[in-house]
């Protein structure tokens, strides 16, 4: 487990909500993934992915544009991209996706670039760090195990994969086959399994966060419901918490909570940690490494019972 | 074509190309003269007459290409004696016109750009038959499937393939040579495969018909699928009460051999003379005929049960779905014909005790017993292998296997069936109540274009899943079902009638496809959420029980059987008929037909007609006594072969030998046996093989006429 030994390197893109909300999940990120021989360098100059349902929804050709930007960016430090949110996921990996398959979108978006000097290739891939820990080729649960220190035996998480990553089903094109199923996957629990905890099923697991798609900034209200939705259900289980791929689900989980208590006077102090989070605790990190302090909801609780 | 012309024209590099091919084309030529059996009339010393007949087909080809341009250049290709175009080559005034033109024109080989020859060659063979010419004097340029389909938005460059298909053709037509079709005699014996209600229907006609007739069935008993239901739609017939007679018929017919537990093993020949191997798996158990030829007067299995009511062994019953439990020697159900009890060696333990429990009368328990093979001579065979139910847990957002109460429609058949596990009483499998209400939902897997899934529709869905709702109205008092559906598809006669009569009783109809299920962990209802599209609105409805019309797909050994007898299959699986509308019932390989589901998912009355029609175009060639083998086959040049024997281990169909003739050894052919495939004549290294209709002469002037272009 030495720290020299990295056999991968990737364009580590942060996003938005990473960086400036949840720092944790970005040390969290780089941590983990150097126990495991992947190194995760800046992508210097990275703007907003930019978010897929606000962008998408308002001005597609913004969105490939700004995309393509992030994707150069890469392509020019010869690398491919690791991220860790969702929403980064479907920008960043559709856009490079279609860009390489459709001529006519590439040359109207390189006649964009050109005024910033410019242009998409198509020469790198783009992968979500979760991709990266479950496929074999990469990493695969059987190192994930071998890397935990401090297992999290008896702690029951439950699984929100978030919908950006895996839907639509018939555009996802991922080298692992089973992460290919939309409706009933089970590869997070996987991981989860692998380090020591226990995953438990819950109604409806596959249920957005809420958030997605510009309904948290068009309708709090509207969110917040299917955000307590998912939280009856998780709680239905006794989860002692929640582990998210994705900062935007963990923003709408962790701070929903709080807003969910201020609007409709119920609490459910789940902790929320994204699943680097949670790896970075499985392999001996303190919660100050991880930055678990700075979340909304308390993980004390949680910490106590597995640290 | 001759090799003067082409080193003029062509480049360096293609001049020591041409030359290459032109020693042995002339070589080759020569053989012609001592080829045994190619000695043909006066024909081949005169030169080549070529007609050359281009079809429009309606708007397929002319709409994609000039046909006038074509035909002009058709006209200057070397050895065109005539060039016509016409709107439908195939229809009468079409051939009409090539019968007129061999006599006024004096043809001596036709050429007509068509279609494919898998669809019109034996017709244009009758129209050059019927001008006066030898049927083989005919060789066909598909400018329609090969060109204007595929190239329909190119019309220059599909113009200029029709020319090089025509020049091709041309070329070969200038060496055909008069052939002469044998006849071979066919054995008055058929084969079905399978015996649900298609096999059975089509082995009955054929028996019915004076013809011998072997019934194969791998499972332990006759019926099928249908013996597994319980009512039929829309009549709501009791499914075994119709089933049975049949299946005793069967049992009874002096002119059916039935052998269950049997599959077919290999299968050799052609149409008339197929020598099929049956292998019947080890039964375990002797039927009475078997005990008597072991010396066992009076013994054999008579039904009675007795091992059964010892067997430690506990499995669970296929034929119940799994839903009841089975003996390791067991039959599947009381009805079962034949009544001969079946050991599942996978699971017997050996113990004896049911050897014991038999008796030294009956004697009928053989532990020790083995696979056997039997080579039977049949004439024709049908196939009738069904099918079995798409794997419907691929679906994961339905969650069968996931979440107990979801079942499938076979398991729903099983649980309202009288004879079946609950005795015909619809219950929950969580918990064992009487579900209030159920969710059906419709194109399971079926209309799927996801890629997981089936993008066919299964057509007797729809039907069944009225039945069902039907059946539970009538069982359960109050009991409301909730039919999910897409489009209700009640199609065949009197089932839009029956449609209407299930919405009267008071099941509920909701448009819109399942988008997922979610169970109640408490409770372990489920929760049907779907888009109610006449609504406009999502609904999430909370119902006892869900059943899954889950799609069909071929069973699991159709692959297997249709290689042993060289069928086809289209993308789905289910086997390819020879025409979907002019043949739905033969095949590619002569002498093979199919019946019921394994053609395309069928119900019950469409499966019977399929039958019927299978068995009557099965009986034809038996009827007829011979029929005539294309003559295709491969010769050899005794001169040239140097009898290495080569070809011998080489021919698929065993139909090559090696003999002693004027003191050497050569090769000889077995017409009837060759296929006409080639591969002899291909490899052999000394040229001593004449491959019939495709001579090498023919295939290089072929080649050169690609090759060379227009600038011969």
């Amino acid at each position: 487990m030495s720290e020299s030994n990295a056999n991968f390197k990737f364009a580590f893109y942060l996003g938005c909500i990473a960086p400036n909300r949840y720092p944790g999940c970005e040390s969290a990120a780089i941590k983990t993934c150097k126990k495991l021989g992947i190194d995760l360098l800046p992508l210097k100059g990275a703007s907003c992915c930019p978010a897929p349902g606000a962008f998408g929804s308002i001005d597609l050709n913004v969105w490939y544009a700004m995309a393509a930007r992030n994707i150069v960016l890469a392509e020019q430090m010869k690398m491919d991209i690791a991220l860790l949110c969702n929403g980064c996921y479907k920008s960043i990996w559709e856009v490079n996706h279609k860009l390489k398959h459709n001529k006519d979108l590439r040359d109207g978006v390189n006649e964009v670039l050109k005024e910033v000097d410019m242009e998409y290739k198509g020469t790198i891939n783009v992968y979500h760090i979760a991709e990266l820990l479950y496929n074999k080729k990469y990493v695969g649960a059987d190192k994930v195990r071998d890397s935990v220190t401090n297992p999290l035996t008896g702690a029951r998480i439950a699984v929100h994969y978030g919908c950006h990553l895996t839907k639509p089903h018939k555009e996802r094109e991922f080298e692992d086959e089973v992460m290919l199923d939309t409706e009933h996957p089970v590869w997070m629990e996987e991981l989860v399994s692998a380090i020591g905890a226990t995953p438990v099923e819950y109604r409806n697991k596959m249920q957005c966060c809420g958030a997605g798609g510009g309904v948290r900034g068009y309708d709090i209200v509207h969110a917040l419901d299917i955000t307590n939705e998912k939280l009856i259900n998780i709680q239905e289980v006794g989860a002692d918490a929640l582990t998210d791929i994705c900062p935007f689900c963990q923003l709408q989980f962790d701070r929903g909570q709080i807003e969910i208590q201020e609007k409709f006077g119920v609490s459910y102090n789940l902790p929320v940690l994204h699943f680097c989070e949670l790896l970075g605790l499985a392999q001996g990190m303190s919660p100050q490494d991880l930055g678990l302090d700075l979340h909304g909801i308390s993980c004390d609780p949680f910490l106590k019972k597995v640290l | 074509m001759t090799e003067k012309k082409a080193t003029t024209k062509k480049t360096e590099s293609k001049k020591q190309d041409t030359k290459k091919v032109a020693p042995v084309k002339q070589e080759v030529k020569k053989q012609a003269a001592v080829a045994p059996k190619t000695a043909v009339g006066s024909t081949t010393e005169q030169k080549p007459r070529i007609g050359v007949f281009i079809c429009h087909c309606g708007t397929n080809i002319a709409g994609s290409m000039d046909i006038n341009e074509v035909q002009k250049y058709a006209e200057t290709i070397p050895g065109v004696a005539f060039a016509d175009n016409y709107q439908y080559m195939c229809s009468t005034p079409g051939q009409g016109k090539i019968e007129k033109a061999i006599k006024d024109k004096k043809l001596t080989g036709i050429v007509v750009a068509a279609c494919t020859p898998r669809l019109h060659e034996p017709t244009f063979r009758t129209a050059t038959k019927e001008g006066g010419l030898n049927p083989f004097r005919f060789e066909m340029a598909n400018i329609r499937d090969q060109n204007s389909w595929v190239h329909m938005h190119d019309r220059e460059g599909s113009t200029e393939k029709a020319k090089d298909a025509i020049r091709i053709a041309v070329a070969k037509a200038a060496l055909l040579q008069d052939l002469y079709p044998k006849s071979v005699p066919v054995e008055k014996t058929a084969m079905v495969v399978g015996a649900g209600v298609g096999g059975m229907q089509a082995a009955l006609d054929l028996a019915a018909a004076g013809i011998k007739t072997y019934l194969i069935e791998a499972d332990t008993s006759i019926g099928g699928r249908m013996s597994q239901l319980d009512k039929t739609f829309p009549t709501l017939d009791c499914s075994q009460c119709i089933l049975t007679p049949k299946m005793v018929d069967v049992g009874r017919s002096p002119n059916i051999e039935l052998m269950t537990w049997s599959e077919v093993h290999s299968v050799e020949g052609y149409i008339g003379n197929f020598d099929v191997t049956i292998r019947k798996k080890a039964r375990g158990v002797l039927t009475p005929k078997e005990a008597e030829a072991r010396g066992i007067v009076g013994g054999g299995c008579n039904g009675c049960g007795d091992c059964d009511a010892v067997c430690p062994v506990v499995k669970p019953n296929n034929f119940e779905v799994g839903m009841k439990p089975r003996k390791a020697i067991y039959i599947n159900h009381p009805q079962v014909v034949p009544l001969i009890y079946t050991i599942d060696f996978t699971s017997c333990v050996k113990c004896g005790l049911c050897v014991t429990a038999c008796g030294p009368e009956k004697r009928a328990i053989d532990l020790e017993s083995k696979d056997e093979f039997i080579t039977v001579k049949i004439g024709t065979a049908i196939l009738a292998t069904g099918y079995d139910i798409f794997p419907i847990e691929n679906k994961k957002e339905w969650g069968y296997k996931r979440y107990e109460n979801v079942i499938t429609s076979l398991e729903f058949e099983r649980l309202i069936c009288a004879s079946g596990p609950t005795g015909g009483h619809l219950v929950r499998p969580s918990d064992g109540q009487t579900p209030m209400r159920v969710g059906f939902v419709l194109c399971a897997g079926s209309r799927d274009n996801t890629g997981n899934g089936k993008p066919y529709c299964s057509r007797f869905c729809c039907m069944y899943s009225l039945k069902h709702a039907h059946q539970i109205i009538e069982k359960i008092p109050g009991c409301i079902p909730y039919i999910f559906y897409m489009d209700i598809r009640s199609f065949g006669k009197m089932y839009e009638e029956f449609y209407y009569r299930i919405q009267d009783e008071g099941a509920k109809f909701i448009r819109g496809r399942v988008a997922n299920i979610l169970e109640d962990p408490k409770t372990k209802n489920l929760h049907v959420m779907a888009d109610d599209t006449l609504l406009d609105r999502p609904i999430d409805m909370e119902v006892d029980m869900v059943v899954l019309a889950s799609a069909i797909q071929p069973s699991a050994d159709t692959n297997r059987t249709r290689k042993l007898f060289g069928v086809s299959c289209s993308m789905d699986g289910w086997l390819l008929e020879a025409h979907p509308k002019l043949n739905p019932c033969g095949t590619t390989t002569a002498g093979v037909f199919l019946a019921g589901v394994c053609q395309g998912p069928k119900d019950i009355p469409d499966t019977v007609a399929s039958a019927e029609g299978a068995a009557s175009a099965a009986s034809i060639p038996i009827h007829m006594g011979e029929v005539e083998l294309e003559p295709y086959f491969a010769s050899c040049i005794e001169d040239k072969c140097a009898g290495c024997g080569m070809c011998v281990n080489l021919c698929p169909y065993s139909a090559l030998s090696l003999v002693e003739k004027d003191g050497r050894t050569v090769m000889q052919v077995t017409e009837a046996k060759c296929k006409g495939c080639g591969t002899c004549g291909g490899f052999c290294p000394g040229g001593a093989i004449w491959m019939n209709h495709f001579t090498t002469p023919q295939i290089v002037a072929q080649i050169d006429a690609f090759l060379l272009g227009g600038e011969q």
